[in-house]
């Protein structure tokens, strides 16, 4: 095992270093960090930021919000908390969250501090919750990712990850929200840096594990990284919206008419949906696929509406009304 | 010849899974080893790739559908 030491407080930084480690440094054998942040909450990869952030209060405070590659609920973190990353080779794509908690259990005890596992995967002591846990796995890698809370701003947390069940909506992955407690309360006496430098030592102790160091070029490339995947907006844009574009309107003689689409970097159609109170005998599925894959220029949507619109017409609708409608 | 693409089981936990997004779309060239889509299941992402060489024809599940194991997701046109 190799131990890579972590001295960013930059959520976005520690994320790019997790991302270049998994897709392009590929290491040959596990590696385990253990860090720390400033003021800042982490949503799952499938969360909407709406559904389970306080904005304002995030704003007001200025923590740094940002979208984990792994699935899951939102946390909270700060200095006086310690997330540990387990980057091991996994040639089978298994989810397999015993081998890294038993790892992190193990540390625990050694420092004095009696941790169990329940059964969502997270790290209780006494039936509180002091570590919770997420996965991200790619070809040939699981990347296992926790939290640990020593001496959080409990405080903060609770206001930062308000919920307001008024916006709870279907079609995200929702946060389960359980007691939570800080590990201060088993070692009164430690500092969140003194308890960071116990388990690491603890965890170096228990694994044999080598100490390796990133480059200065590596280090220079993380920044570029951490622009590209992970940004504040993509915090804010809903990761799990069905549509990105949704264009409706009320026609004449026709009634309405509402295309709705998604477009990938290359601007192709990658979802698309007609829906209306239109009289057709159009084959909906039909008309859709026929779009999808192609890419959302006039020239080349137009002849596609124009054929399927001539082997099943839309009662009053010329081609060219429908073609306006997605741009 | 169309071969059908099944979700496969990930967990031993759960058969039930929340569909993420696409790598790949329809009309799309796809070898075997490429990743198809991902999926969250009991907090983790996973990747699922193909198993086949050929043209990706029809996605069959959308983000935020709920998925279980051997659910029809996609149809790969193979030679």
């Amino acid at each position: 095992m190799i131990y890579l030491p972590v001295d960013s407080l930059d959520v976005r930084h520690n994320f790019a270093l997790e991302y270049y480690l998994m897709t392009e440094k590929r290491p040959s054998e596990p590696v385990l960090m253990l860090w720390s942040t400033t003021p800042t909450v982490m949503l799952g990869k499938y969360q909407t930021a709406e559904n389970e952030l306080n904005r304002p209060f995030i704003a007001a405070h200025h923590i740094a919000a940002v979208r984990r590659l792994s699935g899951g609920g939102t946390i909270y973190s700060d200095q006086g908390g310690c997330q540990f990353t387990l980057i091991t080779p996994n040639d089978n794509n298994a989810i397999d969250f015993s081998s890294g908690l038993n790892l992190i259990m193990q540390a625990l005890n050694r420092i004095g501090i009696k941790a169990q596992m329940d059964s969502r995967n997270d790290l209780v002591v006494d039936g509180r919750k002091v570590s919770g846990s997420a996965q991200y796995l790619t070809t040939g890698y699981r990347l296992h990712h926790g939290s640990l809370l020593f001496n959080a701003n409990l405080d903060w947390m609770a206001q930062a990850l308000k919920i307001d069940p008024v916006k709870q909506r279907a079609k995200h992955i929702q946060s389960v929200h359980q007691r939570t407690v800080n590990l201060i309360e088993q070692q009164p006496t430690w500092t969140a840096a003194t308890f960071k430098e116990q388990l690491t030592q603890a965890l170096i102790t228990i694994t044999h594990a080598k100490t390796s160091q990133l480059t200065a070029a590596e280090e220079t490339h993380l920044q570029q990284i951490a622009t590209d995947k992970f940004n504040e907006s993509a915090v804010w844009t809903a990761n799990t919206r069905q549509f990105d574009y949704v264009h409706k309107s009320y026609l004449t003689g026709i009634g309405v008419v509402c295309v709705a689409f998604n477009l990938d970097k290359q601007q192709r159609f990658t979802a698309l949906k007609l829906t209306g109170d239109f009289f057709s005998n159009l084959d909906l599925q039909h008309f859709e696929h026929a779009l999808l894959g192609q890419v959302h220029q006039e020239t080349v949507v137009a002849p596609i509406i124009t054929r399927e619109l001539q082997q099943a017409p839309i009662k009053g609708l010329q081609p060219q009304q429908l073609t306006a409608l997605l741009f | 010849m169309i071969k059908e693409v099944h979700m496969p089981k990930l967990s031993p936990k759960s058969d039930q899974y929340f569909f993420g997004k696409w790598d790949k779309q329809p009309g799309d060239s796809v070898k075997t080893g490429d990743v198809l889509f991902e999926v969250e299941t009991e907090k983790a992402i996973s990747q699922v790739e193909s198993q086949e060489d050929g043209t990706l024809k029809a996605q069959k599940v959308a983000t935020g559908d709920t998925t279980k194991v051997g659910d029809l997701v996609a149809t790969i046109e193979v030679a």
